[in-house]
């Protein structure tokens, strides 16, 4: 037990709606062993003593563990902690593959941060599980205000709002202006029927069958490559993953056997080869038209120097020409420990970090390429992920970040976030994910047809999402 | 200060014949039950004492999350808050093999045939290089040199791998070369497995082809003398002296290459993440992802309970079949 109060036990959890006989079952286990287990380790290092006015040290863990990331976050908590006597601010760092698990294993032994930033997929699985606070309602209102609706959508579980969204990613049609020239297509695809031409026309191979340029990249090299761009076009189409009580799954529609039906044509007609990795092959020019996140132009930026000129972003093309675009909005959050001490103190700082806004000078941004001359005022996180060529939810903030010379590929991610549908964040969210990504892949491979990848995603994710309600 | 680990003279001849022999039949080691109640007490004590580190690690290490697991098999637990464990009974392994779960099968189904085909390249592959290996010069550098996958990283042998299965790789480039198209190793469900399989069969080689190497060695030469004498051809010398002579060998890397195998985890990890689809998904990946992404800390537990059973009936199978053939384990 921690000097404050806080302990393994104190956190609340998912029971309930139990029996007497099991609750007392379940008490009895849980003090029993995992105590036991965690007792050597359920001190948290000291963060103040509670008492009103004494010193409060807060906690955060991100996974901004290195590079331009950390650095980027050093500078608004080092003003922070410069700024303001009584309430300092502790960053903890992990790579963002570890930072669902830090998050675990820190709260299960009592030692969870006061502040965390986890990704938005994990709202409701950190809600149902006691992890997040809900804001309190001038947050939450605050938050409502200045926030789109795609971000607050990805920092709410049940209409609740639980944190302030942070970095936000739109997705769109990244294409190489090079390969689309030599096809003789002078501007993106807008529609489907579009798409599917130029990727057609864009695609080469050799005598051996190796593919040398892919039309259109569909990847399964990870979720990002291989959900994203397939829920992306989802939403272009005006479908849903799940259903609006978040309760089961939405894709067995018109709009997902339609998302089906393109991919698998362009797997079968071989303008697409799932098995490649596409961070590789579209920086090598070996790819002519993918859907990806806005991070990605900052990787694509400093990866292919001069070719970068080639390299153009459209919004994600619709069904039909002249249809209400759509696209997929994932991000992450910074939100309070609902276990933590100092709840009050943990607000305030999100509040003065992602809504005080600051003067934007000369020079802030830097990695977007856009040159600021004191144009107007953002807030620091704002600041912070502009300057990792990154976006938040604000889109009056990111207006004054990126300028008017900025790289102009940011424009469509920025554009999209007045019609992106935020990812399903629902309790089970990963692994109605993980299960829509091995549908899509056994559709890709031809393990199944369309009808029965269908059929299968929405069993499966129904089976397995019912569980952890 | 008297020293406790110094043996008492007080024998049990003085406390009369009778309870000599019952203490002797109680305790085999008679210099340990030597003395009375009050020094075998004081000796016991020093006894645990001494163990007592030993007893501690193993509580802290073995026993404590052995009894977390089998609480955690039986309930609801999303891995964040403790006092929100929730019992469930049997609800986690029914959930396990109700219909339409993909644990039994593609899940268990992969780890068998992964392990399975493992074992079957692996020593086989290893009876045929050690063999060789014995009638060749500089023994030790070729030993040597099929011993260095070993002391390989996993993610750097999974990674080179991956690169070579990649269509313009260079497995591809010489199936090119010799007229034939590429082949999407990796990415087609039908052959992810059979390729993953090959590389951890490669990479469990060397070990195997020591374990094999020694048993070589231990075969007296007089056996293939007399065979030679008697006019026995290489493959019957192969059948019937090495092959039944390096029996207690074949066992020891049968059982651990079967092991290994049914546990596998860190190359799949690299090479496929488990797909594409579950084509390559095995439990101990699986295992991970439900306790560690998906927060089913229940299902992951008993998925390892199941996983237990099924390693446990495998090795049981294994010595069985070795002892039928006279191989003691």
């Amino acid at each position: 037990m921690t000097p404050d109060g806080r302990g393994a036990g104190t956190a609340t959890g998912g029971a309930g709606g139990t029996g007497p006989s099991r609750r007392r079952f379940s008490r009895a286990l849980a003090a029993a062993l995992p105590a036991s287990l965690l007792g050597a380790g359920c001190a948290a290092p000291g963060r103040g003593t509670g008492r009103p006015g004494d010193p409060v040290v807060l906690t955060l863990l991100s996974h901004y563990g290195g590079g331009e990331s950390k650095e980027a976050l050093r500078g608004p908590v080092d003003e922070w902690n410069a700024t303001h006597d009584r309430v300092k601010v502790r960053t903890t760092a992990v790579e963002f593959d570890d930072l669902l698990t830090t998050l675990m294993v820190r709260q299960a032994a009592g030692q969870g941060a006061d502040l965390v930033h986890p990704y938005c997929l994990w709202t409701g699985q950190l809600v149902r599980s006691g992890v997040l606070a809900p804001a309190p309602p001038e947050h939450a209102a605050e938050i409502r205000r200045g926030y789109g609706t795609a971000a607050v959508g990805a920092a709410s579980a049940g209409g609740v709002v639980h944190g302030y969204p942070t970095e936000l990613q739109t997705y769109a049609l990244y294409y190489n202006r090079r390969l689309l020239r030599e096809a003789g297509i002078d501007q993106p695809p807008r529609t489907w029927l579009e798409l599917e031409e130029a990727a057609y026309r864009t695609t080469r191979r050799d005598g051996y069958g190796n593919t040398l340029v892919q039309g259109f990249g569909l990847s399964t090299y990870d979720d990002s490559t291989t959900v994203g761009q397939t829920l992306a076009l989802l939403a272009s189409a005006g479908g849903a993953f799940v259903a609006a009580d978040g309760r089961g799954t939405a894709i067995d529609s018109a709009a997902g056997r339609a998302v089906f039906a393109l991919e698998r044509r362009l797997v079968d007609r071989g303008a697409s080869v799932p098995g490649i990795n596409m961070y590789q092959a579209f920086p090598a020019g070996r790819v002519a038209m993918v859907i990806g996140a806005g991070w990605w132009t900052g990787s694509l930026t400093s990866r292919m120097g001069a070719a970068y000129r080639d390299v153009g972003v459209a919004p994600v093309p619709v069904p039909e020409a002249g249809g209400r675009p759509g696209t997929l909005c994932t991000g992450f959050l910074l939100g309070v420990n609902a276990a933590g001490p100092h709840q009050r103190e943990a607000w305030e700082f999100l509040r003065w970090l992602n809504a005080e806004k600051v003067g934007v000078g000369s020079g802030t941004g830097a990695s977007t390429g856009a040159s600021h001359k004191a144009v107007g005022a953002a807030t620091r996180m704002s600041v912070l992920q502009a300057s990792l060529g990154s976006l938040t939810g604000r889109a009056d903030d990111m207006r004054v970040l990126l300028g008017a010379d900025a790289d102009p590929n940011l424009r469509p991610f920025l554009e999209a976030l007045a019609y992106a549908v935020p990812e399903p964040n629902v309790p089970g969210a990963q692994r109605a994910k993980s299960l829509l990504r091995k549908g899509i892949e056994e559709l890709w491979t031809g393990r199944r047809s369309v009808d029965e990848a269908l059929r299968t995603v929405r069993r499966q994710v129904d089976q397995e999402v019912a569980r952890s309600w | 200060m008297v020293s406790t680990l110094v043996p008492e003279r007080a024998g049990p001849e003085r406390a009369g014949p009778e309870r000599a022999g019952r203490e002797r039949r109680a305790r085999p080691v008679s210099g340990a039950a030597d003395g009375p109640p009050r020094t075998r007490r004081r000796r016991t004590v020093v006894a645990y004492l001494f163990l007592s580190p030993v007893l501690l690690f193993f509580a802290v290490f073995l026993v404590l999350p052995l009894g977390f697991a089998v609480l955690l098999s039986l309930s609801h637990w999303s891995g964040f808050a403790l006092s929100g464990i929730e019992p469930v009974g049997l609800d986690n392994f029914a959930a396990l093999f109700a219909a339409g779960s993909t644990f039994l099968v593609p899940v268990l189904t992969n780890t068998l045939l992964f392990a399975l085909g493992t074992v079957a390249l692996a020593l086989g592959g290893s009876v045929l290089v050690a063999s060789c290996i014995e009638r060749l010069r500089f023994q030790g550098l070729w030993r040597t040199l099929y011993f260095l996958p070993i002391v390989t990283t996993v993610v750097a042998v999974g990674n080179v791998w991956k690169y070579m299965y990649e269509p313009g790789g260079l497995v591809n480039g010489v199936l090119n070369a010799a007229g034939a198209g590429s082949v999407a190793f990796l990415a087609d469900p039908d052959t992810a497995l059979p390729s993953v399989v090959v590389v951890q069969a490669w990479a469990s080689l060397g070990s195997a082809i020591l374990v094999l190497t020694a048993g070589l060695k231990s075969i007296p030469e007089s056996y293939y003398e007399a065979a030679s004498l008697d006019g026995a051809g290489q493959a019957t010398v192969f059948w019937r002296i090495t092959l039944p002579l390096l029996r207690p060998s074949l066992l020891f890397v049968c059982v651990t290459q079967f092991l290994t195998g049914l546990q596998s985890f860190a190359l799949i990890t690299v090479m496929t993440k488990g797909g594409p689809g579950d084509a390559t998904n095995v439990a101990a990946l699986e295992m991970y992802r439900r306790a560690f992404s998906y927060g089913d800390w229940g299902t992951a537990s008993a998925a390892a309970f199941v996983l237990f059973v099924v390693v446990l009936l495998v090795t049981l199978a294994q010595l069985w079949v070795f002892r039928r053939k006279g191989e003691e384990a």
